[in-house]
């Protein structure tokens, strides 16, 4: 692994060098930054570049092998209620620790003057996102096509979104974008490809991606219904 | 200095062990009754865990430190200046760079190139989404200099998702999906949140938190649909051969 985090710096320059230079640029040129500053912004930098390389290799090396592992041994074991049970618990679990939803609930808080308590939001979204992917899963496993799932979500959205109120509005698309953290990502990405390495006549590229989409589809739906349920 | 370097940062550790933790108790129960692996192999696995753990909370820290205020000042010292237009071509610079930068893109381009056998290449999704964040920032700054609805590009936006389904190689629905959802990492929802907090701050009218959402929502969308007509290219250019 040492090897793959030496490489994975080299690359990581690369990616995040850019931003960086920019950054600097505009530091200097539009703040007129003094040079504590631009120290500061540079030590974080390298504390981000150095954070990427071991993170890419600590998820090639823990946190994939283990989404594969554990979504071949659902194919495998070929249970149905496993597959859902499990499916289930494992988005429900990752949402209800996953501390940015508290910086959700505080938003809520501030756009409605407090009077949604964030209890049962966190508890909206989790449930949403276990059934969500679970549909997904399953929908690989019965080979339905994605884009029937995802027309119908999206059809979904665009005809409830008139009818939500702007502040739920508000908290429903940053609830999507918040549930697929850098944790989860990976390991719901190899759940997919690790399901679909197993089971006869799929494709790894059409059947094995599209979960992580889910899980951030869900929660907009899932908000967005308790937003007319409050209303 | 070197204080405020890590200032927060047991927060931060706090809140990666906290996501980490379902994780762990999830496969602990799956291997200890289901899959068995060898003792060697999970060790190497935990390994694994270890390093991504660690290197999460560098990299949230450095972003906080580092990235959070430098895209605040930004964005006011861009307002304040008054030629708010200006933010329109920034915001896709910074779009693109913030992109090519997060992780989670990488890991997706990663799993993707694995999947097709280097078919798709990773650099190919990595330089998609970056442009298709760029446009998003620059399209959610106007909305904001000039005031126009969310949901005025949001809803011809997802019907055009639904049209794109329909008519891209199926190969890439799934990775078009996925997409979205890794658009929206810590770089993005940080540094492109703060900038955009930074100058509706600076706007007269306008409020940080519910304007600063319509930006996450763009960012998740965009990577979406380039991806779909990615998929429309490829199809097209298979057809000729």
């Amino acid at each position: 692994m040492l090897q793959g985090i030496r490489e994975a710096i080299v690359e990581v320059v690369q990616a995040v060098l850019p931003i960086i230079l920019i950054i600097v640029v505009l530091e200097i040129v539009v703040l007129r930054a003094t040079p504590p500053d631009l120290l500061l912004f540079l030590l974080g930098s390298v504390m981000v570049v150095l954070g990427i390389a071991l993170f890419l290799s600590g998820v090639k090396a823990g946190l994939l092998p283990i989404g594969e592992a554990i979504g071949s041994e659902f194919s495998v074991r070929g249970s149905l209620a496993l597959i859902i049970a499990g499916t289930f618990l494992f988005g429900f679990l990752t949402i209800v620790a996953e501390p940015n939803i508290r910086v959700l609930g505080e938003m809520l808080d501030t756009v409605t003057g407090g009077g949604i308590p964030s209890g049962p939001l966190t508890l909206v979204i989790a449930v949403s996102v276990g059934f969500i992917v679970t549909a997904g899963v399953l929908r690989i496993i019965f080979g339905v096509p994605l884009a029937y799932l995802y027309a119908v979500s999206y059809a979904a959205v665009i005809v409830l979104a008139p009818f939500t109120s702007p502040d739920f509005l508000a908290v429903a698309v940053d609830a999507g974008g918040i549930t697929t953290g850098l944790l989860t990502i990976p390991i719901i990405l190899a759940l997919g490809t690790g399901i679909t390495s197993v089971l006869a006549g799929r494709s790894a590229l059409t059947d094995g991606f599209g979960l992580v989409g889910l899980a951030s589809l869900g929660p907009i739906l899932g908000v967005m219904l308790m937003g007319m349920v409050y209303s | 200095m070197i204080l405020e370097l890590f200032e927060g940062m047991d927060q931060v550790f706090l809140e990666v062990a906290q996501a980490l933790l379902p994780l762990l108790i999830f496969f602990g129960v799956f291997q200890v009754a289901l899959l068995k692996l060898p003792r060697v192999y999970v060790m190497n696995l935990g390994r694994g865990i270890l390093v991504a753990f660690l290197g999460m909370v560098l990299f949230l820290q450095g972003v906080n430190v580092a990235f959070l205020p430098a895209g605040r000042e930004i964005g006011e010292a861009i307002t304040a200046f008054g030629h708010l237009w200006l933010l329109i071509p920034l915001g896709f610079l910074l779009g693109f760079v913030a992109t090519y930068a997060e992780p989670a893109v990488r890991v997706l381009g990663y799993q993707v190139a694995e999947s097709s056998s280097g078919y798709i290449k990773e650099s190919l999704i990595v330089y998609t989404l970056s442009f298709a964040v760029a446009i998003s920032v620059s399209l959610g700054m106007a909305r904001l200099v000039y005031g126009i609805p969310l949901l005025y590009i949001l809803i011809p936006g997802y019907s055009l998702v639904i049209i794109l389904l329909f008519l891209t190689d199926p190969e890439f629905a799934g990775i078009a999906f996925d997409s979205g959802g890794v658009a929206t990492g810590p770089m993005a929802v940080t540094f492109l949140l703060s900038l955009a907090v930074g100058v509706a701050a600076g706007i007269e009218g306008r409020n940080p938190v519910i304007d600063g959402f319509g930006l996450i929502a763009l960012i998740a969308l965009a990577p979406i649909l380039s991806v779909l007509a990615l998929g429309i290219l490829y199809r097209g250019t298979r057809g000729e051969e």
